[in-house]
């Protein structure tokens, strides 16, 4: 199939980027075109969150469709990992460092909740360790080399990007690979470099074309991944 | 490969309880539905929220934002967005977190109490035309409530993403108040990561529209 150039999360400055479909002006076509009365404007603008409210519904009904199953399956086989001593890793640029870091917090401290905490360790947290790593060797191994420090083999190395074309995250998630780590990424548009990845175990893909819609729905899906392996871990201890 | 609709690359055997995971799955998807909905019915309070954002930010000011626990990661990923937009030929706007300078947190924390952290950090880095925006996984997080509190003392524009209903924050002088209509802090953060992205978008919206934000000083 011939592959079109994505929208990256991480190119910049961002000549490959396309200004649209998903740039400002296409989401708000009449605002453009001349309004600058503020109750004709909050009104477009009332309308507008609307429509982007019902779309990340919808791509959140999708994606459970779609990856509800593969979900159950990587739970399974992460809660196994945890089970033997096995720890997370996660990682990710930008807004997605941020999506790295909360699923680090909630598997290690899930605040007034049932579960028992679990071992995960996020690498975008540390500007010391990211600074570094960016300014003496390049920003495409800050994650790689990190894996390299810390993976063992029973680990569990989880990418999240909205491109899916992130270079840190490809080069992450082959040094996981090569480890022994089982490998969780996720991603957006139609999975991007990501899908291509043969050391990749398992993607799980929000299918937009918004960067914002794709992150929101990858939020749901990371912490449904949360839910079913603490659901499965749970029941193994039942059945102990 | 090609890649499919949310491709598993591998796909391993089939064990006993898939199903069971399965089902659990699209009992997560389907608890979020409720929540999704209402945000659909917020739109004009979002609206109206970065309507004000947009001017603070006309007349100058930079966005101050702050949460505590998963949503301190929420505060960075605010402050990224405003900066470094990812939409191309989007202004960079002026917004800093509160949560990622881990000495200044843990310091005030151990010496004043964590309901500090976020006060102290404004009272010396807030200005008058700036934006405090609290995110709260809870509905009534004491540092986040803090913050806002002192930015409202200082002439800042308080705006709080809070759990539930918001009625336990009623009464805090805020602003904008925009509550999630849930309490189950992982759906909470779900609609709260789509507010802050739609306040993004239409801070953009408004910004270019310079006629609806009255004076300002910036060009």
């Amino acid at each position: 199939m011939t592959r079109v150039p994505k929208p990256s999360d991480h190119l910049w400055p961002p000549s490959a980027r396309p200004a649209s479909p998903g740039s400002v002006e296409s989401l708000y076509p009449f605002i453009y075109q001349g309004a600058t009365d503020v109750t004709a404007v909050l009104a477009q603008a009332r309308a507008s969150t609307i429509a982007k409210a019902n779309e990340v519904m919808d791509l959140r009904a999708e994606v459970g469709a779609r990856s509800g199953e593969a979900l159950a399956r990587c739970a399974a086989e992460a809660a196994a990992r945890f089970a033997a001593g096995g720890r997370l890793l996660t990682f990710g640029n930008g807004g997605s460092a941020t999506d790295a870091q909360q699923l680090a917090t909630l598997f290690l401290y899930p605040a007034g909740r049932d579960p028992m905490p679990l071992p995960a360790i996020g690498l975008a947290s540390d500007p010391a360790v990211l600074t570094s790593l960016s300014n003496d060797i390049g920003v495409d191994v800050v994650f790689a080399r990190q894996i390299a420090a810390f993976g063992r083999p029973g680990d569990i190395a989880l990418g999240l990007s909205t491109s899916g074309n992130s270079e840190n995250l490809l080069r992450a998630f082959d040094e996981a690979s090569r480890r022994g780590l089982v490998t969780i990424g996720i991603a957006g548009y139609d999975g991007g470099k990501m899908a291509e990845l043969d050391g990749l175990d398992y993607l799980f893909i929000a299918p937009s074309e918004s960067i914002h819609r794709i992150q929101e729905a990858q939020t749901t899906m990371y912490h449904v991944l949360w839910e079913l392996i603490v659901a499965e871990l749970g029941s193994r201890q039942v059945r102990a | 490969m090609t890649a499919g609709p949310s491709a598993t690359v591998t796909n391993p055997p089939q064990r006993p309880g898939d199903a069971g995971g399965a089902d659990r799955a699209a009992a997560a998807f389907e608890r979020r539905v409720g929540p999704g909905r209402e945000l659909a019915g917020r739109a004009g309070e979002i609206a109206n929220a970065a309507h004000a954002m947009a001017v603070r930010f006309h007349q100058g000011g930079k966005l101050v934002v702050f949460g505590i626990g998963g949503a301190a990661a929420d505060a960075q990923h605010v402050a990224v967005e405003f900066v470094h937009p990812v939409i191309v030929g989007k202004r960079a706007l002026p917004a800093i977190s509160l949560t990622s300078d881990a000495a200044t947190v843990t310091g005030v924390a151990a010496h004043e109490g964590l309901a500090s952290v976020f006060s102290h950090q404004i009272r010396y880095l807030g200005e008058p035309a700036d934006i405090a925006l609290g995110i709260a996984l809870e509905e009534n997080c004491p540092s986040v409530v803090g913050g806002l509190r002192t930015g409202s003392d200082l002439g800042m524009l308080t705006v709080a993403l809070v759990a539930g209903t918001g009625s336990a924050v009623e009464g805090q002088r805020l602003d904008h108040l925009l509550a999630a209509g849930s309490a189950d802090p992982l759906i909470v953060k779900e609609i709260h990561v789509s507010t802050y992205h739609l306040l993004w978008e239409l801070v953009h919206v408004f910004f270019e529209q310079p006629g609806v934000l009255g004076p300002g000083i910036m060009t």
